[in-house]
């Protein structure tokens, strides 16, 4: 993993969900841009008013509803899931065939043609974001590309252009900065934490909330970037490899040796007769 | 008469027992055949929030464990030298060779591409763990394989292969054991990244370490297994005195993986522990029934020597410990709080079924046919020869299957 990259240029979204009016814009230009296929829904299947109920294979981005209750009156609090375009992503370094590709813009991209649909990608997704084309018979893994041909065509995200008030869209640093000073200028109505500054090592998508974020269904994940679990493990390989091998070449030719200097002790006492093996 | 009805004429001679394996085997492929027609999601229950589900848990990540016999038997007999528990080895290696390539089919059924197999190859990354077992995977199994060539040449007759098998075989042994004790710790190193899924009386940094140390104990413990089995149904010769050595190792390995086990439970492993009834019964199950009585039992020498202790000794480990153990890492140990619980579908554990009947029957057919029991090393010249000349067919003792 590029431990080294500098990620304050990466192109990162700021979702302010006290901003969000729960239109769904986003995921409607969403399914537009990319071509997806629509699902149908029932209503009060998922958690409250959303629609589908969960991101699937045709559904990259989605808004999340949750009903609250705050001096005595119903509250409303959404949140948008996408993915989280991660720093280190750890579906970058699980992927066997390298299919997932960090960007050097920000957004991480999925080759189809490499993916061999082994879906370690989703185990190791601490988001819950890769998805699986579960209708097909080889079946390929879905996920938002941050809009990556939209970004190379000097275009904003499809969900980021089509929001009318809580998506903003830049640099990292930029992104981070106007987080701050949104949370410092007022700080009655957030909950006092970007989410995605550290999650996961830091994510190339921030949230800010009035309520906590585990109210709101926000994972909880580990400010270690997740590469770096495995790579503690996966580093010794080699060694293990040669030593293990090593010491088992030697110890085998050690015991071989006894046995065949036995033998030929054995041949010379009994120099006239056939030498015999021994138990 | 004809290829066809002499193979017709052969199979009738079977066992019942061998004839109802056949059947769940067919059966088997029925169902990998419909998964491939209709799809992973309409055949499995596997979904977004378990795209791993009983394939990858028996089929992959439990069966890697059981075919450990070969490599540790491996090691013990040709590297420690320890002659006399030659006879248990060729046993070991098939049942290797066999789990390894049921391993590859169970792999095979559960990606979403198969035909991009190679692909590994093409386009590696070496920060994947799944990358690591891959290649291991697929060099393992052709180390098996050409262990398990050197009673197919006997069988046929096959000199000159013979000798070089012979020639390479101290090679190949070495080899495979250090490939082994790379994907068998590396398929530990697969959950280290679900490092908020997994739950923490599992979850901890040594995981790769419990799963090489489990997998040695299980290797010896299902060659003890299968040793007492197939003396009691296919009328092989009874090797308890030989599996008393075999008994005396793995209690060292138990006691280890108990030690680290605790260890890693209590001081590398996430609060909180015990806050799911659960998994914490599950847990239990696996660590009480799994590891400590059967590390009781295996210290004891009376139990040790006793064929039939050995077997509920040796099963234990197996069935409690093992099984329960990478099912708990890959399958239960992952279900979060409120989540739907995922089980297999019908098609899914049909496939599995199948497969457990394909390694028995294989065995079986394999002990029928090969030199795999009649194999005795003291009639045998090991050194490296210097002329290639016809070795003597053993002659083959009638079996009733």
């Amino acid at each position: 993993m590029s431990a080294t990259r500098d990620f304050s240029q990466d192109r990162t979204f700021l979702i302010d969900m006290t901003r969000c009016t729960g239109c769904r814009a986003c995921q409607v230009a969403c399914k537009q841009w990319n071509q997806m296929k629509a699902e149908k829904t029932v209503f009060f299947t998922g958690e409250g008013y959303q629609n589908p109920p969960a991101m699937s294979e045709y559904t990259l981005t989605k808004v999340k509803f949750r009903d609250y209750e705050k001096n005595g009156h119903n509250q409303f609090a959404f949140y948008k899931e996408m993915c989280m375009h991660c720093n280190e992503p750890a579906c970058v370094s699980v992927c066997p065939v390298s299919a997932f590709i960090k960007t050097p813009e920000g957004p991480v991209v999925y080759d189809t043609k490499r993916c061999i649909g082994c879906r370690f990608c989703m185990v190791a997704c601490p988001f819950g974001v890769p998805k699986y084309q579960w209708s097909k018979a080889l079946p390929l893994v879905v996920k938002c590309t941050g809009c990556y041909s939209r970004l190379k065509a000097g275009l904003k995200p499809a969900c980021a252009k089509a929001c009318p008030s809580a998506i903003s869209y830049g640099s990292r640093t930029d992104m981070i900065q106007e987080a701050k000073r949104r949370l410092a200028a007022r700080p009655d109505r957030y909950f006092n934490k970007i989410y995605g500054l550290e999650e996961a090592g830091g994510t190339s998508v921030l949230y800010l909330t009035e309520q906590p974020f585990d109210d709101l269904g926000f994972k909880h994940v580990t400010k270690r970037p997740l590469p770096s679990l495995t790579w503690a493990a996966l580093r010794f390989v080699p060694g293990v490899f040669l030593t293990m091998g090593g010491s088992l070449a030697f110890i085998s030719w050690l015991t071989h040796r006894k046995d065949r200097l036995r033998k030929e002790e054995e041949a010379k006492k009994s120099a006239t007769i056939q030498p015999e093996e021994g138990e | 008469m004809s290829a066809i009805a002499s193979i017709k004429q052969e199979i009738k001679g079977y066992h019942m027992f061998i004839k109802t394996l056949m059947l769940l085997v067919a059966a088997g492929v029925l169902a990998a055949a419909a998964r491939f027609i209709f799809g992973l999601g309409t055949t499995t229950n596997l979904s977004d929030v378990y795209p791993w589900g009983l394939w990858i848990s028996f089929d992959v990540v439990t069966s890697v464990p059981l075919a450990a016999g070969a490599f540790v038997l491996g090691a013990v007999v040709h590297c420690f030298h320890i002659k006399k528990l030659e006879p248990l080895v060729r046993p070991a290696i098939v049942t290797g060779f066999l789990g390894y390539s049921l391993v590859c089919i169970g792999l095979i059924l559960d990606l979403g591409q198969p035909q991009r197999g190679w692909h590994v190859f093409a386009y590696p990354n070496l920060h994947s763990p799944m990358f690591e077992v891959a290649l291991c995977v697929m060099s393992y199994t052709t180390v098996a394989c050409l262990e398990f060539l050197s009673p197919v040449c006997e069988k046929f007759g096959f000199h000159i292969p013979l000798r070089l098998l012979r020639t390479i075989e101290v090679p190949l042994i070495v080899l495979g054991a250090a490939i082994a004790t790379l994907h068998q710790s590396t398929i530990g190193t697969f959950f280290l990244i679900a490092v908020d899924k997994l739950h923490n009386l599992w979850y901890n940094p040594l995981l790769p370490m419990l799963f090489w140390i489990s997998a040695v104990f299980t290797g010896l413990a299902i060659v003890i297994v299968e040793a007492i089995m197939v003396h009691r149904y296919l009328k092989q010769p009874d090797e308890t005195e030989l599996l008393a050595t075999l008994t005396k190792i793995i209690p060292w390995f138990l006691g280890i993986y108990l030690f680290i086990k605790v260890y890693t439970l209590f001081f590398l492993s996430a609060r909180p522990l015990f806050d799911r009834p659960g998994l914490t019964i599950l847990f239990l199950m696996e660590v009480v029934l799994g590891i400590i009585i059967p590390l009781i039992m295996f210290m004891s020498k009376r139990i040790r020597t006793d064929s039939r202790w050995q077997l509920r000794a040796a099963s234990m480990v197996v069935f409690f410990g093992l099984v329960l153990n990478r099912f708990n890492v890959s399958m239960f140990g992952l279900i979060q709080k409120d989540q739907k619980i995922y089980y297999p579908s019908f098609l899914e554990s049909v496939v599995t079924v199948g497969i457990i009947a394909a390694h028995i029957l294989f065995f079986a057919l394999i002990a029928r046919y090969f030199p795999i029991f009649e194999h005795h090393p003291e009639e045998v010249d090991y050194s490296i020869p210097d002329r290639f000349h016809r070795i003597e067919k053993h002659p083959v003792t009638e079996k009733t299957i």
